[in-house]
């Protein structure tokens, strides 16, 4: 039996979201909603709704700020579940530090394939 | 010359000390030659060696990993269990271990008896069944590794392909060897006696206070999911079983006061 698992996705490109929906139509194993917001506002606001919300997947950068600054806003919102900064390249050095920052990992895009998500979802929802 | 000799020893032995007081010994660049080399050195937690690894799998050719832990080959064994980290498409394991025993398996037996690396392949006989035909793989590319500590295991590569180049297999062996060095002195080594990190003595401080998880999680503004795992590190770095013990000891040795 499968159960839906909510996940927030933060990012200000909605191609992002058309190409995060496909990959995760593709995750057999549990059944995804994925919600969509386009700005850290509208992320707070969503989470303050008091929507489930399972795990974020946070773009690194948002228009002006990037993870240093959204995920601490997340936190400070009282969000406790994982969030995974995501990145078109993970090359930056302030990446190494991104624990620090009250984030639970780091993915670059093109490695969020369905096995990584079912992998990700095994080691910080399901196994929760 | 002299001022030469020491600048290489001083760079051979060059230790970067990580955020939780550990020593990493950085060998020579040259030991180290291959691109994966900078992802190695940035790797922090289990979602990064599950990167490095995947991506090893992918190109090399294969579908999947997984890195299983050896050990008393008499014990009774489940591959889910054995499993420290892998790729493998949900349930998998979980559905094998229901029809099959894995500690029967000649390719499990066989890391026992053998530390050079292996290819097994679906259709050969095998008394007890084919682990491959049961799992539904071609063919599977075993490395034998073993921790600093001397703990063994072994790095698993599944796929449908037809097998590899001898230079391919050798080049894989050295770049999963290297991987799993990576892998266990961050992750997987017991870190008993180790001190701990100042996020780490924060936790165990607001523990000792007696919040819960999802209550740090809130102070210290991070996940409950890291609040845990700083916990299990806590356990393992203090030598105890429990949160109760945790505090007392850490009381005891004047970590917290």
């Amino acid at each position: 039996m499968t159960h839906t698992i909510h996940i927030l996705l933060v990012d200000d490109d909605p191609a992002e979201n058309l190409i995060m929906r496909g990959v995760m139509k593709k995750v057999s194993s549990v059944e995804i909603h994925l919600h969509y917001c386009q700005t850290i506002g509208e992320a707070l606001a969503f989470i303050a709704s008091g929507t489930s919300v399972s795990m974020v997947l946070m773009d690194n950068r948002l228009q002006q700020c990037d993870f240093r600054e959204t995920v601490p806003a997340l936190r400070q919102q009282g969000y406790i579940g994982p969030i995974g900064v995501i990145s078109s390249s993970l090359a930056d050095p302030y990446f190494q530090k991104f624990e620090e920052y009250g984030a639970d990992f780091r993915i670059d895009k093109g490695e969020l394939d369905p096995t990584a998500i079912e992998f990700i979802l095994r080691e910080y929802v399901t196994r929760a | 010359m002299r001022l030469l000799i020491v600048n290489r020893t001083l760079k051979w032995c060059s230790r970067n000390t990580w955020g939780d007081g550990r020593d990493v010994t950085t060998d020579l660049k040259n030991h180290r030659q291959y691109y994966c080399d900078s992802d190695l050195e940035k790797a922090l937690n289990r979602v990064d060696f599950f990167r490095i690894f995947h991506t090893m799998a992918l190109r090399y050719g294969f579908d999947h990993f997984g890195i299983l832990q050896l050990g008393n080959e008499g014990d009774a064994c489940t591959l889910t269990n054995r499993l420290a980290l892998h790729d493998l498409p949900s349930g998998l394991s979980d559905a094998y271990d229901k029809r099959h025993r894995f500690g029967d398996s000649v390719v499990f037996k066989s890391l026992h008896t053998s530390s050079i690396p292996s290819t097994w392949k679906a259709g050969d006989l095998h008394p007890g069944g084919n682990l491959l035909d049961q799992l539904g793989f071609d063919v599977l590319i075993c490395v034998p590794v073993a921790g600093i500590t001397g703990a063994r295991y072994a790095v698993l590569f599944l796929g449908d392909g037809e097998g590899m180049e001898r230079q391919a297999h050798f080049a894989l062996c050295y770049d999963a060897i290297c991987a799993f060095d990576y892998f266990y002195r961050l992750v997987l080594s017991n870190k008993a006696g180790l001190g701990l990190t100042p996020r780490e003595t924060e936790i165990l401080r607001w523990i000792s206070h007696g919040k819960t998880a999802s209550e740090i999680a809130l102070i210290v503004s991070v996940s409950e999911h890291t609040v845990n795992s700083h916990t299990a590190t806590i356990l393992k770095k203090l030598d105890v079983v429990n949160r109760t013990q945790m505090v007392a000891k850490a009381i005891r040795e004047q970590i917290i006061q």
